[in-house]
């Protein structure tokens, strides 16, 4: 079964990763404003993050960057490597929401095969439009100490 | 009526999260939003709400000194603390600062409403951990010793407090007294007494003093590859 989307309206089906249910909650209610989009399941770290990704094949997985067990790079990157020895593009798109306002760590995630940075600072600010880039596999970074984000 | 409760916390994507968490229960209602203690101050002092949950770790004022203020201000007030860590330190801080209810975020979840429904019901709320060092203190000491009673700490009062963190943060003394509308003199003097009681010599003494008291809190990167998050936000 395939997610991938040719139009940008259609659904996108989210997959929330971070091990505090807290932020979870407040990433649904922040995603909940778009009545297109659909989260999926909810990972609590990076292990059950990886298992969902394949029970549930999201298009956009919302990851958190440290986390019990398997962190987020981590997760990433055996996502990326199970799709690939599936030999198929699934169109997953991983896009990261941590604290982490650092330059070296966005660099670290995007060589992990994300496509989007957002800083949980600035998420309720930057988290729907940097889901509506990454799953129209665009780039979306934005630390916290940048006025602006790039996409 | 309506249970009304202030939230402070400077992330935007908790505050929504709690908001959620809370809104679910009939009759509790989310009367304001702060983004750092010093405006949780403010709009406490203003909506007079029935419950106020602060972070600890928010910039500008920190949630202990908010409640500090809080308290200071009006004894009745309830607050409830939310942490990342239930260190003994921080406990100790808590309950010194006049919270009566302290909860780690990460537990957030599943003890805030409780937290919440304990205050309503005029009782306190503390994790097990705050509990069992509750119980320690009285059982060594016959009572809790709080940070102002352990010996030998210098204490620092509400405004230095305040000033400290502010200053750790970078601001000048200027700028400080611009925030709090006090001359720049009266903050040089300010200044020079929290230098002297903590026998620190330099912005730099007074960087470390800070964290090292939970004043400020910072991100520590290297060490967030293996060990698990430490911090929501």
């Amino acid at each position: 079964m395939s997610h991938q989307r040719t139009e940008h309206f259609m659904a996108v089906r989210i997959l929330l990763v971070d091990d505090h249910p807290i932020v979870r909650q407040g990433l649904r209610t922040l995603l909940q404003g778009r009545g297109d989009w659909q989260v999926v399941g909810e990972a609590s770290d990076g292990i059950e993050a990886v298992e969902k990704v394949e029970s549930l094949q999201p298009d956009v997985v919302v990851l958190d960057v440290t986390m019990p067990r398997m962190n987020g790079l981590e997760a990433c990157r055996l996502i990326h490597q199970k799709q690939k020895n599936k030999n198929k593009d699934s169109g997953l798109e991983v896009l990261f929401v941590t604290q982490h306002d650092s330059p070296q760590m966005m660099r670290e995630a995007l060589d992990a095969g994300a496509r989007g940075y957002v800083v949980k600072s600035n998420a309720a600010r930057d988290l729907l439009e940097a889901v509506e880039s990454v799953s129209q596999h665009k780039v979306f970074t934005a630390l916290a100490r940048s006025p602006q984000a790039s996409s | 009526m309506k249970l009304r409760i202030l939230l402070a916390d400077d992330h935007e994507i908790v505050r929504r999260g709690l908001c959620a968490l809370l809104q679910k229960r009939e009759g509790w209602e989310v009367c304001g939003e702060a983004s750092d203690g010093r405006e949780a101050v403010e709009m406490a002092k203003k909506l007079k709400p029935d419950v106020v949950i602060v972070d600890i770790g928010m910039p500008s004022l920190n949630g202990l000194d908010a409640t500090r203020q809080l308290m200071q201000h009006d004894p009745q007030f309830k607050v409830i603390v939310l942490t990342i860590t239930d260190s003994d330190q921080v406990i100790r801080e808590a309950l010194d600062a006049g919270a009566r209810g302290f909860v780690l975020k990460s537990d957030a979840a599943r003890d805030l409403v409780s937290a919440v429904e304990a205050l309503q019901s005029k009782r306190m709320f503390f994790t097990p951990r705050v509990n069992d060092l509750v119980l320690a203190g009285f059982l060594d000491k016959g009572h809790v010793v709080t940070r102002n009673e352990a010996p030998n700490l210098p204490t620092l009062t509400v405004r230095e407090r305040e000033i400290t963190q502010l200053l750790a943060e970078g601001k000048s003394s200027k700028e400080v007294a611009s925030m709090l509308n006090l001359s720049t003199k009266t903050v040089e003097t300010h200044r020079s007494n929290i230098m002297r009681k903590l026998s620190l010599h330099s912005i730099r003494d007074l960087v470390v003093y800070a964290i090292k008291n939970n004043i400020i809190q910072i991100q520590m990167p290297a060490q967030l590859h293996s060990a698990p998050e430490t911090t929501v936000a």
